[in-house]
């Protein structure tokens, strides 16, 4: 990891400090089993649980638009949504959390039934709904997942949680493999794989011809990734490897066919003004792109014309149009001749959003 | 068991005299119309177990036949008309009884404890008039028709998708015409057996006979209600809509109240419900919601409540204990499965937006709200979902709304085409008041179609919608059978 260190010339000295004040080492690293693969144990009152969900409908009102208003945060509808997804998580008997969440005066449908139970002790939900409006700790670390495509993905603090944008790099890998069926048997990478969310919807893609290194600096990121690709049962086609971006696939230079990745990408000084769930809670070391944000996507552009064979592909996910065009000239100018058909590709809020082209 | 009553009764039709096997003999012509036309795969379908033995019987009479044995298979007459086919070739007992015959007889129809085999036969038939009137039997038969013309020409397969449309078709309305078949062969193989039971003083084949034309009575409520939902898409599961009218929060409470009847009336019938889009009003409400009703006849019965619905109370939300009348609109959607022709739709005609979405998104925001919509841009057709958990979800969502929202609109235009069908479909999309909710100054909820009323409001908003359901759709097929009748 120094070596990466040492060699980054674009790391910024501050997230540099965060890393290295809490390097646990990947061995005693255990993932935390999402809510709802927890065992469902805790036996609870349905009185106990409305007069719960009742506390924290309220406490979701309560905040009306004021997170909206001071940093874009989510407003009551949305928490409320939450909730009832928090209660999907926790009850053994995922139906059942329809008659909560279907409408108050539904809770007579669970009248009949005495208990209910629980993957997680009434405490620790008031204890969670608490986190969760008071300290904006997000909401897929409180379930511990995160519904991404077709996946549900563990999250836990230290991982970035994948955005539903970064989804359609999915969509753009299927489109350039459906065009071109060499792509589909070859080698891909993932780097800076978080949760191990693009590696896995990839490797679903390509499942029983190609394989995919999905890697990562973070322990945590490494040790979550594994734990979601094994849930999967992809472990025989994509592989976890712990380093900085390329580090790790030096024994792979130049024969992958594809290369995608959601690197760290807003600016330094925009990270104190960010939304309190992400500006609080998810690690920096995910997040910080350096001064104008663009660090690490120029060190993947150089480091994709290296690790890319002749026609390979390659997806970037950027900060939005000016990245974008910024690449798009950085490659056709300054590394004239390592990539051809560049393409920028918007996402779904009209946001110029990816980066895509090939190796020549 | 079966096999002793086989032995039994074929040792029973030894002692039939030889009047009757001369009428066999000389109706043999006829017998053989029957044989062809009425396959043994048809007294299969004959589903009440208790009747098993009937069947194996006639499979003993096929298996030996023995001159003697054939008598009851024979016993039944085809009356042909010149310009029928065989289809619409009329069965009857073997002294002349028809079906028609019976209702046309009036025999009295006595209570069920009565056991007067006349009283059960006459109510049978009854029922099976009001199960071919509401599978609009002529029309069934002409239509039938048409499609073995058009399935015996040698080059239909030539188009293969027009080919298996007919097929299909042809297929459908044929199994709709083997179960009538089936029930009216039944009942008139009980009448003939209990002639025989009398006519040999068999009082106890008399009351089994009679048993089991107390069961096939009993029966036939259901089969009655079966027939309501013979049409081609009745059996889909389906998206209901509710959309608030104007009138602010008051009117948004009353859609959330009629969803919510929705809801518990799939609950009631164990059907999946699934939220697939949900616009909350400010204060309280619905400004509109969709949700997926998952499971059999689930369009059937549900698009009996399309229209608009009437709401008329004190508000509680006007500090001024004001009476209000509000109006939500219900629009009822089949999904149609992989069976169905589908609208195709291209990918380039398609805008996906992400829903609410604003400032920097990506690794700035963190959200659980990943609402889609697809505009179909030919059309201008959207389609919303933000209750999946995941943006892929919310599309693949949307996108089967949209699927099922261009497949309506294209039925809809077809059936303009086929002016027959027109009533029935235009009255599925958003339409013209159906029902009204009175909860003050009097309780009451009125059909305004079929004047179904019913004086205790709470228990239809809790679901019970079913007498509203039953009544309008028997009302809509009497109506279409009239129409019927007067243009032919």
């Amino acid at each position: 990891m120094k070596l990466g260190l040492s060699r980054a010339c674009f790391y910024s000295s501050c997230s540099a400090s965060i890393f290295s004040s809490s390097i646990p080492s990947l061995t005693t690293i255990k993932p935390k089993i999402p809510l709802f693969l927890r065992p469902p144990t805790y036996s609870v009152a349905s009185s106990d649980l409305q007069k719960w969900h009742g506390w924290a409908k309220s406490l979701a009102s309560s905040v009306g638009s004021s997170f909206v208003e001071s940093d874009d945060g989510p407003d009551s509808t949305l928490l409320c949504r939450e909730l009832n997804w928090l209660l999907e998580d926790s009850l053994e008997n995922r139906s059942s959390s329809s008659c909560f969440s279907f409408a108050a005066c539904n809770y007579d449908s669970l009248d009949g039934i005495e208990n209910v139970m629980l993957r997680i002790s009434l405490d620790d939900l008031y204890q969670l709904w608490k986190q969760r409006i008071e300290e904006r700790r997000p909401f897929q670390y409180i379930v511990g997942c995160e519904h991404w495509r077709d996946l549900v993905l563990s999250v836990q603090e230290g991982v970035l949680i994948p955005r539903p944008e970064t989804e359609l790099i999915v969509d753009l890998v299927s489109d350039a493999v459906s065009n071109n069926e060499e792509l589909g048997q070859g080698l891909w990478a993932d780097v800076g794989t978080g949760s191990g969310a693009i590696a896995i919807g990839i490797s679903k893609i390509s499942r029983s011809y190609g394989r995919v290194i999905a890697t990562d600096l973070s322990p945590v990121a490494v040790s979550v990734a594994m734990f979601n690709v094994q849930r999967y049962g992809l472990q025989h086609v994509t592989e976890v490897r712990q380093g900085y971006w390329f580090e790790p696939l030096k024994d792979v230079e130049g024969q992958l066919v594809g290369i995608v990745s959601n690197p760290p990408y807003i600016p330094s000084d925009n990270i104190s003004g960010l939304q309190a769930e992400v500006g609080r809670h998810e690690p920096r070391l995910a997040l910080d792109g350096g001064a104008s944000g663009i660090d690490y996507l120029l060190h993947l552009c150089s480091g994709a014309a290296a690790m890319l064979k002749p026609g390979g592909f390659f997806a970037f996910e950027t900060n939005g149009e000016k990245q974008c065009k910024f690449l798009v000239d950085y490659m056709q100018n300054d590394i004239a001749g390592s990539f051809c058909n560049l393409n920028i590709v918007s996402d779904f809020a009209g946001i110029q959003r990816f980066v895509t082209g090939f190796r020549q | 068991m079966s096999s002793l009553i086989v032995k039994r009764s074929s040792s029973r039709f030894s002692h039939v005299d030889f009047s009757k096997f001369h009428i066999f003999l000389s109706l043999n012509q006829n017998h053989k119309v029957l044989v062809s036309g009425l396959p043994p795969v048809l007294i299969k379908t004959i589903k009440n177990p208790s009747w098993s033995y009937l069947s194996v019987s006639r499979y003993h009479n096929f298996a030996h036949l023995s001159g003697k044995d054939k008598v009851l298979a024979s016993g039944f007459r085809v009356l042909k008309s010149l310009f029928s086919t065989q289809s619409a070739a009329e069965l009857s007992t073997s002294d002349g009884i028809t079906v028609d015959g019976i209702v046309a007889s009036n025999w009295t129809i006595l209570d069920e404890s009565e056991s007067d085999w006349k009283s059960h036969a006459a109510a049978i038939a009854q029922s099976i008039q009001v199960i071919k009137r509401r599978l609009q039997w002529k029309k069934l038969m002409v239509r039938l028709d048409l499609l073995s013309v058009q399935l015996n020409k040698p080059d239909l397969w030539d188009d293969p998708v027009h080919a298996g449309k007919i097929s299909r078709e042809h297929g459908s309305l044929m199994a709709k015409m083997k179960k009538v078949r089936a029930l009216e062969q039944e009942l008139l193989e009980h009448i003939d057996m209990i002639k025989l039971a009398r006519e040999e003083d068999d009082n106890e084949l008399e009351s089994e006979m009679l048993k089991a034309l107390l069961q096939m009575r009993r029966n036939s409520n259901e089969k009655e209600q079966e027939a309501l939902l013979s049409g081609e898409q009745d059996s889909c599961p389906c998206y209901i809509e509710v959309q608030a009218g104007a009138g602010g929060t008051e009117s948004m409470d009353w859609a959330k109240m009629v969803m919510q009847m929705y809801k518990s009336w799939a609950q009631r019938h164990g059907y999946g419900v699934t939220v697939v889009d949900e616009m909350p009003g400010e204060i309280a409400g619905i400004k509109r919601a969709t949700i997926k009703v998952d499971g059999e006849y689930a369009f059937g019965y549900a698009k009996a409540e399309a229209g608009v619905h009437r709401l008329v109370r004190i508000s509680p939300f006007d500090s001024g204990k004001r009476r209000h009348t509000s109006f939500a609109a219900v629009a009822v959607i089949p999904i149609l499965g992989d069976g169905f022709t589908h609208v195709p739709i291209n990918e380039s005609d398609l805008r996906i937006e992400r829903f609410r979405a604003g400032g920097a998104g990506g690794q700035h925001v963190n959200t659980t709200e990943s609402a889609v919509r697809i505009v179909h841009i030919p059309t201008g057709i959207t389609a919303t979902c933000q209750n999946e958990r995941s943006q892929h979800m919310n599309k693949d969502s949307a996108m089967a709304v949209l699927q099922s929202r261009l497949d309506q609109r294209e039925m809809a235009r077809q059936a303009q085409v086929n002016a027959h069908h027109t009533q029935s479909l235009t009255d599925i999309g958003w339409g013209n008041q159906i029902r009204s909710y009175v909860l003050h100054p009097y309780r009451m909820v009125k059909d305004l179609r079929t004047n179904y009323e019913v004086t205790n409001p709470d228990s239809v908003l809790e679901g019970e919608i079913d007498g509203f359901i039953l009544s309008y759709l028997s009302a809509l097929l009497d109506k279409d059978e009239d129409c019927r009748n007067l243009s032919a």
